[in-house]
């Protein structure tokens, strides 16, 4: 059954189009990852589809309900951890669940929200004093209280250190296990990888690829790459499409493990080391290189820093 | 869209609680409606500047300027201060309506603008000669509609704020066309052209005020007194409207992207 539908979704700012065309589907219970570029349109799609803004053109639905039309409704069963909103600085994180659980029914205890968001050591700290990554955490937290059947989460894990997102990501994949549909965006592709069923791909205000991950992954081309030997020239290789990347040869092939195995025996017939062998499939830090790559815009510089 | 007795009720008291903390709310529209609302009045009756009519008319004067620093501006700046800090959109994110975030907002200022004004009548009626009111629950009906119709014109402000730090320089013309109208400042309508006083008798505050006088006053019957009070309560009801309808058409969650 289909939680959340978006069909020809439109959406401006006066002369600016946010978002020119885009449909999905997520199923219920499954994690989709909307990822893109800052601007590309994914904030403004969740703000569609948790009614803060009226579609110009096209249909969503949550739970099969209009989010405008029928707001209150949707967003008694729908989480939201926006990119952007504010807390009250002086009230403490105890606080500040405890006001929030009163704006829901049936919510968690307070205690079940804070330990599954890590922030029960916070309780008594004032939001003003948190950081970046505790306010995130906070978001969550709020997001989750009201057992969400569907979760929005807009960049939830922006500003949080290694260890907190990689618990970010614990907490996501349980409420996932226990049928939230939960629609994330994020520009960190390692997160979106980790998590997600299926993924669209936005690009300027268009979902320029998606589908299933590991079936989109799977048409990809793996990697394999090493320091090119002395006296040796790419077009001597064993492989094909192999390029030159400074010292280091690159593959790009359908078979990463076969063409490796091919080129150590090649190798090794000839006496010589590759070294720096790196052989892994296709991420999905490929994927959006090579629609960068046919983009030819500013794309590649972006991504370069957004995946660091 | 309806509105939810219990959300009204929790957002209500969400905003009490946030409003006793605030230090600033707390010296402008607390310790001014009290020090004003008592002090000036009391001053008066000290020094014996005029008689129990002159008295009233001080009294309520300044309850019309006090009100609208502890309705209209005062939801001006507790509004533009939570959309600017988006606080009203994570209330949004919540199932809680529209109505009942700012239905809730209003409820909360106009009970504690009621609550202050109890608090200076009561002392006025200890500490001077000011008489208590022949028909108290007129005068409290009174009270209780101007503070909902000045809340809700305040939240209806809102929308031509840009910014919070602005909320309350410019709700500030208000106070004092208010305090003029209703002779808060002392009797300046008689230093001004006839139709001044005519323009700001059509404000809330004169409605507020004009409904008050009506239960202060010495003789009158329930149904003369409704009578009397209609032209005031029609007063207020066109302002509520306004209020509301501008409101719907122009209210904003957010802060205006740049």
């Amino acid at each position: 059954m289909t939680a959340i539908q978006v069909d020809g979704l439109k959406k401006s700012y006066g002369d600016f189009a946010a978002v020119r065309g885009i449909s999905f589907e997520v199923p219920r219970g499954e994690i989709f990852a909307l990822l893109g570029r800052n601007g590309a349109g994914k904030t403004t799609t969740v703000e569609v589809l948790a009614g803060f803004q009226a579609p110009d053109e096209g249909t969503v639905r949550v739970l099969g309900l209009d989010p405008v039309r029928d707001r209150v409704r949707v967003r008694r069963s729908v989480g939201i951890m926006l990119q952007e909103a504010g807390f009250l600085p002086d009230l403490t994180v105890a606080q500040t669940v405890d006001a929030w659980r009163d704006f829901v029914a049936a919510p968690r205890p307070r205690e079940e929200a804070l330990e599954l968001t890590a922030l029960s050591a916070k309780a008594a700290t004032r939001v003003r004093q948190l950081s970046g990554g505790e306010k995130r955490r906070l978001d969550l937290a709020l997001a989750v209280l009201s057992r969400p059947d569907v979760l929005f989460l807009d960049e939830p894990t922006t500003g949080m250190d290694p260890e907190a997102r990689r618990n970010t990501w614990e907490v996501i994949r349980d409420l996932a296990g226990q049928g939230t549909t939960i629609l994330l965006t994020t520009h960190y592709l390692e997160e979106a990888q980790q998590l997600a069923a299926s993924m669209a791909i936005m690009d300027q205000g268009r979902i320029v690829s998606g589908g299933d991950m590991a079936e989109t992954l799977a048409t990809r081309a793996g990697r394999v790459a090493f320091e090119l030997p002395a006296s040796v020239t790419p077009r001597d290789l064993p492989v094909p499409d192999a390029t030159l990347e400074g010292d280091t040869v690159v593959c790009r092939v359908a078979d990463p493990d076969l063409a490796a195995q091919t080129l150590l025996s090649w190798a090794a017939e000839r006496g010589l080391r590759l070294r720096g062998l790196e052989v892994r499939t296709a991420t999905l830090e490929d994927l959006f290189l090579d629609l960068a790559a046919g983009d030819k815009g500013e794309m590649t510089h972006d991504i370069g820093k957004e995946v660091a | 869209m309806t509105v939810s007795a219990r959300d009204l009720a929790v957002v209500s008291r969400f905003s009490s609680r946030l409003f006793w903390r605030d230090r600033v709310a707390l010296s402008t529209s607390v310790s001014l409606f009290l020090g004003l609302g008592i002090g000036l009045p009391l001053l008066m009756d000290r020094v014996g500047a005029g008689n129990a009519e002159f008295l009233l008319n001080q009294h309520l004067g300044v309850l019309a300027m006090v009100l609208v620093i502890a309705t209209f501006t005062q939801i001006a700046v507790t509004l533009t201060t939570r959309r600017d800090q988006l606080i009203l959109k994570r209330m949004r994110a919540t199932g809680l309506g529209d109505r009942d975030i700012l239905g809730g907002e209003i409820v909360s200022l106009a009970a504690q603008s009621t609550l202050l004004t109890v608090v200076v009548s009561v002392a006025l009626y200890a500490l001077t000669d000011l008489p208590v009111p022949r028909d108290p629950l007129l005068y409290l009906v009174s009270v209780v509609a101007g503070a909902v119709v000045l809340c809700l014109l305040g939240t209806a402000f809102t929308a031509l704020v840009p910014r919070t730090e602005l909320a309350a320089v410019m709700a500030m013309p208000f106070f004092f066309l208010a305090g003029i109208g209703a002779n808060g400042f002392g009797p300046l309508l008689e230093l001004l052209p006839g139709w001044v006083g005519t323009l700001l008798g059509l404000l809330p505050t004169a409605a507020v005020v004009d409904v008050a006088k009506i239960a202060y006053a010495a003789d009158g019957t329930f149904a003369g007194d409704l009578r009397a009070a209609a032209v005031p309560a029609l007063n207020l009801a066109v302002w509520a409207v306004i209020g509301v309808v501008a409101t719907a058409r122009w209210f904003r969650w957010e802060a205006r992207r740049s």
